[in-house]
C-alpha cells in the first residue's frame, strides 16, 4: 500500500532521494548511467567496428598495442565488440521487461475485476510457473526458432506469470477500497475504472518488480544467445561472444572471459539498483530502518 | 494440515496436465514440418505425407494430444530422431547424472546459504556481515554459463586440480573420489546464484529475529551469541529458510542446464541442448517434460515441508 501511495503521489523524486542515500543503490544507478552512455555512443567510443577484423592478430592477448583487451578468434577487437555488444545486451533485456509489464497490466487488472476470467488467467499463469525460467525460454525459442524477435517474445512469456500475479494482487487489494466502490455506484464505466483509476495505482508494483527482475533477465537473455537460441553471430552480443570464446578457451581464455566480466558487471549494477528500489518502497525494510534510527537516538 | 496438503497435491496434478499441454503445443506450433525435419529435405512429398499419417500429424490437435498423453502415461515418449532409441530410455539413462548434480548443488545451496546467512545476519553490521553481503551480491550476479567457463579456465586448465569434462563421472568403474572430483566445479557453478539468494533472504530473517524480545531475554540469561544464533533463532528462521530454499529449485534447474553444457556433464540438460541443436523434437519434448515434472514435484515437497514446519499452518 505504501509502495503504491509513494509513486502515485508522483513522488518519484522522493524515491530518487531515498536511492541517493542508499550507497549501494546509487552505485548501481551510476553504473547503469555509464552503461546507458555506452549504449548511446557505442560507435563513437569504440576504437574499431564490431566486425572489423585484423586476421594477423587473431587471438592476440590483452595489452596488444592498440587493442587493450586483445582480439578474438577472427581478429576482431574485443573491447570494441564489448562496447558495441552493450547495445544488444541492454535491448534484449530491457525490451521484454517493459513489454511484459505492458501486457501484464491489462491481464492482471481484468483478472482482478472479473473473478471467473481471473481464475482462468491465474491458472494459466500457474502452468507457466511450473517451468524453470530458462527452461521455458528455451522451450519457446526452440519452438519459434532462433533470432532477436523470438528471443524477446520468449522472455515476455517467461516474465508474464510473475508480472500478472503481482498486478493481480495489487489490483485486488485496491478493488476493496471505498473509492472504487464509489466509482462503481456512480455508474463509471468499467474500462474507466480499470484503466484510468486503478491502473496508476497498480503500475508501481509492476515497475518495482521489473526493476528487481532485470538482472535475471539480462542473464537469461545472454544465456539464450550463448546457447545459439537468441542473437546470432556475427552480431556483437555478450552471450554470443562468450559462446564463441568457449571454443578457444584452451589457447585464448580471455576471449570468453572478458565479455562475461562485462556481463557480470552489468548484472551487478541491475541488482544493486533493483534491490535499492525494492528496499526504498518495501514497508518492511523501511520499518527496520526507522527501528535502527530509533535505536541510535 | 492433511487437507491443505491434499489440496496442494490436487492443484499440482492440474498444473502437470497444463504443463504437458504446453510442452505438446509448443513444439506443435513450431514452424516447419516435423515429418519433413525427420526425413530431411531430400525426401519426396509422398514419403513426408506417409510419415505425417503414421505419426498422426494430420489429425485434429486435441486428438493428437489425447493420444500423446495416453502414450505418456504408459511411459512412451516416442522415439529419438537422432539416436533411434525410445526417448524414455534416453531420459532414464541421463536423469541420474542430472539428479546427482542437482542434489549436490542443492546441498551446497542450503548448507552454505544457511551458514552465510547465520554468519552475516547473526552478526548484523559487523565486518564479516559486510564482506559476506558483498560476496553474495557477486555470486547472485554471476551468469552460470560464464562462471562455469571461468572455473574451468582457473581450476581445470591453469591449476589442473579438477577434470574439465564431466563425462568421466558416469563411467562404470568411477570411484566415489572420481565422481566427487568431477562433480565439484559443475555443482559450484550451478549453486552460486541460488546460494546467494538463500543467504540474503535468510539473513534478513535472522536480522528480524535478532530484534525479538526472546533474544534479548536469552542474552540477559547469559547465552552466548553463537548459541542464540545456532539454537534459539534457528528454529524460527527455518520456515522462511525452507520456503526460499524450495523456491531455488527452479533456478538450480536453469543454472544446471548451463553448467551441464559448459562442463559436458552427461545429464538431461546437455541432452536437451543436443536435441535442440539436432532438431530432435521428441527428445526436446521429453527432456523439457522431465525437468518440469521434477521441478513441480520438488516444489510440492518443499511446500509440504514448509507447511509441516510452520506451527501456524500445521493446524
Amino acid at each position: 500500500m505504501r509502495l503504491i501511495s509513494i509513486l502515485s503521489n508522483s513522488k518519484a523524486y522522493e524515491l530518487l532521494r531515498t536511492l541517493q542515500r542508499d550507497k549501494s543503490a546509487s552505485t548501481g544507478l551510476w553504473l547503469l548511467i555509464v552503461f546507458s552512455i555506452i549504449v548511446l555512443f557505442a560507435p563513437i567510443i569504440a576504437p574499431y567496428g564490431p566486425n572489423e577484423a585484423i586476421p594477423s592478430l587473431r587471438l592476440a592477448p590483452p595489452g596488444t598495442p592498440g587493442h587493450l583487451l586483445g582480439l578474438d578468434h577472427q581478429g576482431r577487437d574485443i573491447l570494441s565488440r564489448i562496447i558495441h555488444g552493450t547495445r544488444l545486451t541492454v535491448i534484449t533485456a530491457v525490451t521484454p521487461v517493459v513489454i511484459g509489464a505492458l501486457v501484464a497490466l491489462p491481464l492482471g487488472l481484468l483478472a482482478a475485476w472479473y473473478e471467473r476470467l481471473g481464475v482462468l488467467i491465474l491458472r494459466t499463469m500457474d502452468v507457466l510457473f511450473a517451468f524453470p525460467m530458462a527452461l521455458l525460454a528455451i522451450l519457446v525459442t526452440s519452438s519459434l526458432g532462433a533470432g532477436i524477435i523470438n528471443l524477446l517474445i520468449s522472455l515476455v512469456i517467461v516474465l508474464l506469470p510473475y508480472y500478472v500475479r503481482i498486478v493481480h494482487q495489487a489490483a485486488a487489494s485496491q478493488k476493496a477500497l471505498p473509492y472504487i466502490e464509489a466509482l462503481r455506484v456512480s455508474g463509471t464505466p468499467v474500462r474507466t475504472i480499470l484503466f484510468v483509476e486503478l491502473l496508476p495505482n497498480v503500475a508501481p508494483a509492476a515497475i518495482v518488480y521489473g526493476a528487481t527482475v532485470l538482472g535475471s533477465i539480462v542473464v537469461t537473455a545472454a544465456g539464450l544467445s550463448f546457447l545459439g537460441l537468441g542473437v546470432q553471430p556475427p552480431l556483437a552480443e555478450w552471450g554470443v561472444m562468450i559462446s564463441e570464446g568457449r571454443n578457444v578457451i584452451f589457447i585464448a581464455p580471455h576471449v570468453a572471459a572478458l565479455p562475461g566480466a562485462a556481463l557480470t558487471l552489468f548484472v551487478i549494477a541491475c541488482n544493486l539498483l533493483g534491490d535499492g528500489i525494492r528496499d526504498a518502497l518495501d514497508p518492511r525494510a523501511r520499518a527496520t530502518l526507522s527501528y535502527q534510527a530509533n535505536l541510535s537516538k | 494440515m492433511i487437507r491443505l496438503i491434499i489440496n496442494r497435491i490436487f492443484a499440482t496434478i492440474l498444473v502437470l496436465i497444463g504443463v504437458s499441454f504446453v510442452v505438446f503445443a509448443a513444439l506443435h506450433f513450431s514452424p516447419g514440418d516435423v515429418a519433413r525435419t525427420i526425413l530431411g529435405l531430400g525426401a519426396t512429398e509422398e514419403r513426408v505425407q506417409a510419415l505425417r499419417q503414421e505419426l498422426g500429424l494430420d489429425r485434429p490437435l486435441l486428438i493428437q494430444y489425447w493420444d500423446w498423453m495416453m502414450a505418456l502415461l504408459r511411459g512412451d515418449l516416442g522415439r529419438s530422431i537422432s539416436l533411434g532409441v525410445p526417448v524414455s530410455e534416453v531420459i532414464f539413462d541421463k536423469i541420474w547424472a542430472s539428479l546427482l548434480l542437482m542434489g549436490a548443488s542443492f546441498f551446497l545451496t542450503v548448507s552454505f546459504g544457511l551458514l552465510f546467512a547465520a554468519l552475516s545476519g547473526g552478526y548484523h553490521r559487523s565486518l564479516m556481515d559486510r564482506l559476506i553481503t558483498l560476496l553474495m551480491l557477486l555470486l547472485a550476479s554471476l551468469p552460470p554459463f560464464w562462471l562455469g567457463i571461468v572455473l574451468l579456465i582457473i581450476f581445470g586448465l591453469k591449476l589442473r586440480i579438477f577434470p574439465i569434462s564431466g563425462v568421466g563421472a558416469m563411467a562404470d568403474d568411477a570411484t566415489l573420489y572420481v565422481v566427487a572430483m568431477h562433480l565439484i566445479l559443475p555443482a559450484v557453478t550451478t549453486a552460486a546464484s541460488s546460494l546467494a539468494v538463500v543467504a540474503r533472504v535468510t539473513r534478513s530473517a535472522f536480522i528480524d529475529e535478532m530484534g525479538e524480545p526472546y533474544v534479548q531475554s536469552a542474552r540477559a540469561r547469559g547465552l552466548s551469541q553463537r548459541r542464540i544464533i545456532s539454537i534459539e533463532t534457528m528454529r524460527n528462521v527455518l520456515p522462511s529458510f525452507v520456503t526460499i530454499a524450495g523456491l531455488q529449485i527452479g533456478f538450480l534447474f536453469s543454472s544446471a542446464l548451463f553448467s551441464e553444457i559448459v562442463f559436458n556433464w552427461p545429464g538431461i540438460g546437455l541432452q536437451l541442448y543436443l536435441g535442440i541443436v539436432q532438431r530432435d523434437f521428441p527428445v526436446v519434448q521429453g527432456c523439457v517434460l522431465a525437468i518440469a515434472i521434477v521441478f513441480v514435484v520438488g516444489n510440492l515437497l518443499a511446500d509440504i515441508l514448509s507447511i509441516a514446519l510452520d506451527p501456524r499452518r500445521r493446524g
